[in-house]
């Protein structure tokens, strides 16, 4: 079975969003999720942010990022996190061509242009992770609510005929 | 943008005056709506459909295809039908079965790809698809008029035209799910190709297909052929739920664009001094067009009923403005628009929607800029200090409302196990507000401002001690280069209706004929009036506010 970015980010962001991620660092979770697989990334470094969680890298990672990304024009702009795939994925998630490199110093630089805006999404199929998909949907029904009677009568809208 | 200078144009209207749900409720559609856009589209390629498959049984059970191309890619409708007990017909997310259901696929498909399409299109949601499935949908036969109308076909006549005009549509869509849901190809796979990268183009191709697929089967069925004038009237039907509330709060940047294209499309009219005689005659025809639109709008719901009579009351009142000799005198728009700030907000909108309406040369190119192929373009805000200051000059309808009062949080929104159905609850009568989404955009950025501390911190060291306030921050950031991005009112306070944001979101679809059937769920209808597969080349950008017999 192949799955689809949109998929696999919508997914993703709910399964951290179970696991008690806030909604903004779920979110970036998802889309770095969504980039991760189609660069055919290993899920192990998924699976264990997820586990890490209600902490952890996918409420670091994205301080780290924008922390860099707030730094003066004229400044280097550092990224205080582990370097590593999951962390590339976040990094080419931003709507910016970027790219970390190690600085002499050992630390990870990050740089981007700003007059080089990048296509978000992607297009690959996504495929070879059931293991994974089963622990974010198992992870991601934690934020659905249990159906009840009077949810199903008022919760969307219901109650007339639709043989009409 | 393709424009290569741009048009003067007034100030925008404000969007603490634009992105109100009461004013967002009221809109109408306009010709950057993207049903207009797509068939401006079809037309310039003169589109020929084509309908190589028809294995329909004498039930009116069985499928066909209908392939057209497009840009140079062609693009294939997969129809099927199937019989539907009555007692399974609903136009709820949660259905399970329904009497027809579509794809549409990125080629040709061969016997294999049909019989695979045949096999998962009517299980929709239960069914898994592929990256050739570009849009999947489902819709019901209105059986009302679907059955009078093969009746009277056979019988050798034409269907009542009152009752053709009551109802509008053959079948009515219940969803129309685009970019990647259930398997289907996502949006990248397709949005670089000529007239598919405008929002909702696949779907809206779709749904035009669709309609024809109506029409065809009820002349198979009939025996005979509809008259043209009927067929052209008949659009698709569609029920719309709560889902494409979320859509809206969870696309910032992509509400943003919708709405600023449309109001920067006004703010060029609004420029234009001078009206020719041919300027004049044209508005004057679209606003008789539109009185006799609003005569034919009608709708059980007695209180939606009562606000389009007021309309038909208003409208009446500014015909004697629509004159050559007022319409000759310079700032003519202005003063229409001035006109129409005096009465209600459905006053106001379909005012816009109608001085938009004949200026194409000026505002069709906007249409290019309706999309959101990069996400946020925007840096994070750098410290508490910035934050505060944004949300002050740009977050005051955040900060307005008292969420902690019962009426400020009354409602929560939420999405049901049941098929992941978004649902809004009652707070205090209902569980699950634990597992609310976050669409309550307005109170975390108040919550927020409270908790920003006196002293300045970097936006960084701020959220690693409050973590939960990291959307706000974002919603934030976005509101200086994303100003139309939010809706500027309580979403959970008990005055919210959904039911404005679906209008806003539909009226940019091209829907016409809102019919609220509660305060979160209505029904529409598509392409009415909408040239027909044989039309594209006469007419086929004439059809705003359709009038039967237009």
């Amino acid at each position: 079975m192949t799955w689809s970015v949109t998929e696999i980010a919508t997914l993703a962001t709910k399964a951290a969003r179970g696991g008690g991620a806030p909604p903004e660092q779920a979110m970036r979770f998802g889309q770095a999720v969504a980039i991760h697989l189609q660069k055919n990334r290993a899920t192990a470094a998924l699976m264990t942010v997820l586990d890490a969680l209600p902490e952890g890298p996918i409420l670091n990672f994205p301080l780290a990022i924008d922390q860099a990304l707030a730094a003066t024009e004229d400044a280097d702009r550092y990224v205080d996190a582990p370097d590593g795939e999951l962390l590339t994925s976040y990094i080419e998630t931003l709507p910016f061509e970027t790219h970390l490199v190690v600085s002499e110093n050992g630390g990870l630089l990050l740089k981007l242009s700003h007059d080089a805006p990048r296509a978000k999404g992607g297009a690959k199929r996504i495929e070879g992770c059931a293991a994974l998909i089963e622990k974010m949907t198992e992870m991601a029904e934690k934020t659905l609510v249990p159906e009840s009677e009077s949810s199903r009568l008022s919760g969307a809208g219901a109650g007339l005929t639709d043989n009409d | 943008m393709k424009d290569v200078l741009d048009p003067p144009q007034a100030p925008l209207r404000s969007p603490d005056t634009v992105m109100r749900l009461a004013r967002m409720g009221s809109m109408f559609p306009t010709r950057l709506s993207f049903l207009r856009v797509l068939m401006r589209k079809l037309a310039a390629e003169n589109v020929q459909v084509v309908r190589p498959v028809w294995e329909i049984d004498a039930q009116g059970y069985g499928h066909a295809v209908y392939t057209v191309t497009l840009g140079g890619y062609r693009y294939s409708l997969v129809a099927v039908a199937n019989e539907l007990p009555d007692d399974q017909r609903t136009d709820r997310v949660i259905a399970t079965a329904w009497d027809t259901a579509y794809v549409l696929f990125d080629g040709e498909p061969d016997a294999a790809e049909i019989a695979r399409i045949c096999a998962a299109a009517p299980r929709q949601e239960a069914a898994r698809f592929t990256e050739r499935d570009l849009v999947l949908s489902r819709a019901n036969k209105s059986v009302r008029l679907f059955d009078h109308v093969v009746s009277k076909l056979r019988a050798g006549g034409q269907p009542d035209e009152e009752l053709v005009r009551q109802t509008g549509y053959l079948m009515r869509t219940t969803a129309v799910y685009g970019n990647g849901k259930f398997g289907i190809a996502d949006r990248a796979c397709f949005e670089h190709r000529p007239g598919m990268g405008g929002s909702f183009a696949a779907e809206m191709l779709t749904v035009w297909l669709i309609r024809q697929f109506t029409h065809d089967l009820v002349e198979y069925l009939g025996g005979a052929t509809l008259d043209r004038r009927l067929k052209r009237y008949l659009g698709i039907g569609n029920s719309t739920g709560l889902g494409m509330a979320p859509f809206l709060v969870n696309h910032p940047v992509l509400l943003n664009n919708w709405m600023i294209a449309r109001e920067t499309a006004l703010a060029r009219v609004r420029a234009i001094e001078h009206l020719s005689d041919q300027e004049a005659a044209r508005l004057i025809e679209l606003a008789n067009r539109a009185g006799q639109h609003l005569s034919e709008w009608h709708v059980p719901d007695q209180q939606h009923q009562a606000r389009i009579d007021d309309l038909r009351v208003e409208w009446a009142s500014v015909q004697d403005a629509f004159v050559p000799s007022t319409l000759r005198k310079p700032g003519a728009i202005e003063a229409l628009m001035q006109r129409a700030e005096a009465g209600s907000l459905d006053l106001q909108e379909l005012m816009v929607a109608l001085v938009i309406e004949p200026f194409g040369a000026v505002v069709d190119g906007l249409a290019d800029c309706m999309s959101d192929p990069f996400g946020a373009l925007c840096m994070p805000l750098a410290d508490t200090d910035v934050v505060r200051q944004q949300i002050e000059e740009q977050a005051q309808w955040a900060l307005q409302p008292d969420y902690e009062e019962p009426s400020g949080c009354q409602q929560f929104w939420y999405v049901s196990a049941a098929k992941q159905e978004p649902r809004l609850g009652d707070r205090f009568a209902e569980d699950g507000a634990e597992l609310e989404s976050p669409l309550d955009i307005g109170r975390r950025i108040k919550a927020l401002h409270a908790a920003l501390p006196e002293r300045n911190l970097p936006i960084v060291e701020f959220l690693r001690d409050h973590p939960d306030h990291a959307m706000a921050v974002a919603r934030v950031a976005l509101a200086d280069r994303y100003p139309y991005g939010e809706f500027r009112d309580n979403l959970i306070g008990s005055g919210c209706l959904p039911i404005d944001m679906l209008r806003c979101k539909l009226s940019f679809f091209g829907a016409s004929k809102f019919d609220p059937k509660s305060d979160r769920w209505t029904r529409i209808t598509l392409c009415q009036g909408a040239p027909l597969a044989d039309e594209l080349q006469d007419g086929a950008d004439d059809w705003w506010l359709p009038v039967f017999g237009g």
